[in-house]
């Protein structure tokens, strides 16, 4: 694959202003305004698909408040059973939500998400999600995103590091926009796509991220998905309280979680002939579930949470419409409909917030968070326990919210509930989706867990013997006599370090030259010196080559804190578990 | 089958940023038609629903106008209006759950435009719904001085007759009375507008403001009923009797139904009939009106003992006995009353007979006839005292 845009000169422009252009854009200034492309058809990518949400809801159901129970029943049904029929015939690898597969185009497909995944991913979650399947339309935009920039890049032929990194730029955009919020959705996808903080390819996510949501304001207005109440945190007895949000949230996560880890499998493991029918009884299902009583599950449920940041819903009703969320959306997603699980898993949240903040206040009157508070604090709360991504839950929510007061409850609840779903759940959601696909990527969760080791860990102690580059040889020799070592380092003048084998030594002096210094007979070189701090993986680019290697203070490097050697490295690292030693048969 | 954009010829990355912008533009330009087709849709289904909802609204249908309202805004989503409708059906719906979200709205509005009356006065209306006097006048003041679409000194001042008219109900009377005094300042010099002051005046118990202002009325409209009743009523609260006589029976005669203000010109006549203390009383009439005083008191008292169940010749301690006793001691003296020297004595035996009114009326309650008359004159002389 090529290197990136080539430099050649068309005949028809200007050759000295074509020059000046071309050398302006090498491929990482090109990359990073590709990056400001990628958000903009993103962002218009986003835009048709919202609108094509909400026309094909109008189209379907018409204005929920005024939906007839016929209606709530027969539509979510019908369009589950054309949806199915477009995913196993038209554009099949969309089920689901598309964060998994975006993360595996990262680490697996080198960036390759081909352009019909956002084409049908489009469509069918479009009519899903417009025909009321209890599913949000957050991380379909993702892969929308995604799949633009994927396409964009292989178009422009950019080369296959940079191809690979294409996919979470469009995929921040695309979340952006979908969210009207480009932290969270930078964060995200540091956290969940890219799976490791990257300095490399950060400004990239902001510049597609920034750009898709200015597309999408200019558009659709700055309007926030819902309005936030009136928030208030003064008491800081008050965190008990969302501590308990936090518990409640964390364990109704693991609920979700394992319910979908559970059926999905299953559903997939039948027969061919069945996946036809199982977006429509899904369908049919949650069209019960509205017809009964509950219409505020169907779709994204943004109006409902709305409400229920203000107060709408009495407090039982709120834990019945969480509950019932859980069911609708574990069918609608287990089933294969393409959909996200974003929106979901906020409208649980908020109302399983506003249930425990109401009962808060029947217990506690004396607290001062309003209902609304607590049902804004619990959107983060399941985002945490559910999608296992703290920062990201809560940045959501203070950029949704635009109040920072409440960063402390939020934070605490998140907290709990992380922990909660951590501690009896193995693997975030969308790992465990992978897995159940048969794929096995990174995740910045083991990254975190993961025990790092350090260069000081395989250190060992500074020589009894070091010598001096400026000292004669038979001075040196003589230092050496009663020491046992066979390899000494060798301080140079004014800084660096050396090493000499006894061998060597001896043999300068058999050779005559016991009154020269030693520094003048050996290779004008200097050692390679590392830091205490330094991942030990670095150490293992040097082993092989030189027989020690000195490790410096950062802050005199003349100053040795110890020495590191082949052995000492692989010493350490089997201790932790057989690995393969490099040069070992 | 696998999809492919088709391939852009030049790699030059100056030429491929061109096309890049000119894709952008092309896609921008697409997208704002959709979205232009789109939102003119939705505004003219949401106009539709919107024109419903107040329908509902106007029926007092309060839940079916919310669901409309809704509905138009989920047609468009940013529309002042709508929301504006929505919280308005919202606050009206007599559901105190409903406060928060009419409210939330509101403030999103009024975040929006905060010089905007409409939704000031909207705000104020579900402060007053929460009782909160404080946030109540905030925001029926920015109303007052906010901006008006139409006939805004009209407004204005119906503004301020709300906020007047809730001050009045948490007995915030002082609050009221200030209003009260600018609105009489800005009101135009109408029979409607300065009757309705007149109202509120005599609401706030400022009675002598209520007198004027529907003399002011009466000026311009000497027939005015209403203002006749009004002034009557306002001039008996002031103890002004011989004004509200006048006044009264001019209303009486335009209400020949009105109970309460023929009761009214009876009380009225009464205390110019029994009060001794009227200016252009001979000696020997004013001497007759307290000695007839001096009795109706006796007969009160006794009344009062038989229902209270008191003998007050007996039970020395209670308050009846106490009075009786002054009664008593003191009715030698109406002997004195034609003696040139007692110019004390008419108030002396005055002040016997008020303390029986006053003291009686909080035990055996409200009198009547005569009774009542005494106890006015009592409370007219008490005021004119402070």
């Amino acid at each position: 694959m090529p290197d990136g845009p080539s430099l050649s000169t068309p005949t028809r422009l200007p050759q000295r202003l074509f020059s000046t252009l071309e050398g302006v854009f090498h491929e990482e200034v090109f990359f990073l305004i590709l990056s400001v492309f990628i958000g903009i058809f993103s962002g218009l990518a986003v835009v048709c698909f919202r609108l094509a949400i909400d026309w094909m809801h109008l189209a379907l159901l018409g204005p929920l408040p005024q939906t007839h129970g016929w209606r709530l029943f027969a539509v979510p049904s019908v369009a589950g059973l054309v949806v199915a029929i477009l995913v196993l015939h038209v554009f099949p690898g969309i089920r689901g939500s598309g964060v998994n597969q975006t993360k595996a185009a990262l680490y697996i497909f080198n960036g390759f998400i081909p352009f019909r995944t956002a084409v049908g991913k489009f469509i069918c979650a479009a009519i899903a999600i417009g025909s009321g399947q209890s599913l949000g339309p957050e991380d379909p935009s993702l892969q929308i995103g995604a799949s633009i920039a994927s396409a964009l890049g292989r178009q422009l032929q950019i080369s296959r590091e940079k191809l690979r990194l294409m996919a979470p730029v469009g995929a921040a955009a695309g979340l952006a926009a979908a969210f009207n919020a480009p932290i969270s959705a930078v964060l995200f996808v540091i956290e969940e796509v890219i799976g490791r903080w990257s300095a490399g390819i950060l400004g990239s996510v902001v510049l597609s991220a920034v750009s898709s949501v200015v597309i999408v304001r200019w558009f659709l207005g700055s309007e926030p998905l819902f309005r936030i109440p009136v928030t208030t945190f003064k008491r800081p007895s008050e965190l008990l309280a969302y501590a308990v949000l936090g518990i409640v949230g964390g364990l109704a996560s693991v609920l979700f979680a394992k319910s979908i880890g559970f059926l999905r499998p299953r559903l997939k493991a039948l027969p061919r002939w069945t996946q036809y029918f199982q977006p429509a009884l899904a369908g049919v299902l949650v069209g019960l579930i509205a017809f009964l009583g509950a219409p505020q599950i169907m779709g994204a449920g943004y109006d409902a949470m709305d409400q229920a940041m203000h107060s709408q819903f009495p407090w039982k009703f709120l834990a019945i419409l969480a509950v019932l969320k859980i069911v609708a959306s574990t069918v609608s997603f287990v089933s294969g409909t393409p959909g996200g699980m974003f929106a979901p898993t906020l409208f649980i949240g908020a109302m399983l917030g506003g249930a425990v903040g109401d009962r808060m206040h029947y217990f506690f009157p004396h607290l001062t968070g309003s209902t609304g508070t607590y049902a804004l604090v619990g959107m983060g709360v399941l985002f945490a326990g559910f999608i296992r991504v703290p920062m990201t839950s809560v940045f959501m929510v203070l950029e949704v919210s635009g109040n920072y007061e409440i960063v402390v409850p939020v934070i605490v609840a998140n907290a709990f509930s992380y922990l909660i779903s951590r501690s009896l759940t193995d693997i975030p959601i969308f790992d465990m989706l992978t897995r159940q696909d048969g794929l096995i990527l990174p995740s910045l969760e083991e990254d975190r867990e993961e025990t790092i080791l350090r260069v000081e860990d395989a250190m060992l102690g500074v020589p009894s013997a070091i010598l001096g580059a400026q000292d004669y040889v038979d001075a040196n020799a003589r230092r050496v006599q009663d020491c046992g070592d066979s390899i000494f380092l060798v301080r140079l003048h004014p800084t660096g370090w050396n090493v000499v084998t006894r061998e060597q030594l001896q043999r300068l002096l058999q050779e005559g030259k016991g009154e020269m210094t030693l520094g003048s007979l050996l290779p004008a070189q200097s050692l390679p010196s590392l830091y205490p701090d330094l991942p030990l993986d670095t150490a293992l680019r040097y082993v092989n080559d030189y027989p020690l290697i000195p490790v410096v203070n950062r802050a005199d490097s003349r100053h040795l804190e110890g020495v590191i050697s082949r052995e000492s490295v692989f010493k350490k690292y089997g201790s932790r578990g057989a690995i393969a030693v490099p040069g070992e048969d | 089958m696998s999809w492919t954009l088709p391939k852009l010829v030049p790699r030059s990355a100056p030429v491929i940023l061109l096309i890049l912008t000119l894709a952008a533009a092309t896609g921008f330009a697409a997208v704002g038609h959709l979205v232009a087709r789109f939102t003119a849709n939705q505004q003219a289904r949401g106009r539709k629903l919107h024109e419903l909802g107040l329908e509902d609204a106007k029926a007092g249908r309060y839940d079916e106008a919310i669901a409309a309202f809704r509905a138009a805004l989920t047609c468009d989503p940013t529309n002042s209006q709508y929301q504006l409708s929505l919280a308005r059906a919202l606050r009206d719906s007599n559901d105190p759950r409903r406060l928060d979200e009419a409210e939330s709205y509101l403030i999103a509005l009024w975040q929006r435009t905060p010089q905007d009356a409409t939704v000031n006065l909207a705000l104020a209306r579900v402060a007053a719904h929460r009782g909160s006097v404080e946030d109540a006048t905030r925001y029926y003041h920015n109303a007052m001085y906010g901006v008006w679409s139409s006939d805004p000194d009209a407004n204005r001042n119906k503004a301020r007759i709300e906020l007047i008219e809730f001050l009045l109900k948490k007995n915030a009377a002082a609050n009221a009375e200030s209003e009260l005094m600018a609105l009489a300042a800005s009101l135009p010099s109408d029979a409607t507008s300065r009757l309705e002051a007149g109202q509120l005046f005599a609401a706030a118990r400022d009675y002598p403001s209520a007198l004027a202002q529907d003399e002011e009325v009466l000026r311009l409209d000497p027939n005015n009923a209403a203002a006749l009743a009004g002034a009557g009523q306002a001039a008996y609260r002031a103890g002004n009797y011989a004004t509200a006589e006048r006044y009264l029976r001019a209303a009486v005669a335009a209400y020949s139904q009105s109970a309460e203000l023929r009761q009214l010109l009876e009380s009225t006549q009464t205390v110019l009939r029994a009060s001794p203390f009227r200016t252009y009383l001979s000696d020997a009439e004013r001497n007759r009106r307290i000695i007839a005083a001096f009795a109706q008191a006796e007969d009160r008292l006794t009344k009062c003992a038989e229902q209270t169940g008191v003998d007050p010749n007996t039970a020395s301690a209670s308050p009846l006995s106490r009075l009786q006793a002054r009664w008593i001691a003191a009715k030698p003296d109406l002997e004195h009353l034609r003696s040139p020297g007692e110019t004390d004595l008419p108030d002396a035996l005055m002040d016997i007979v008020f303390q029986i009114e006053q003291q009686t009326v909080a035990l055996c309650g409200q009198p009547q006839g005569l009774d009542l008359a005494l106890l006015l004159i009592s409370r007219e002389r008490a005021a004119a005292g402070q």
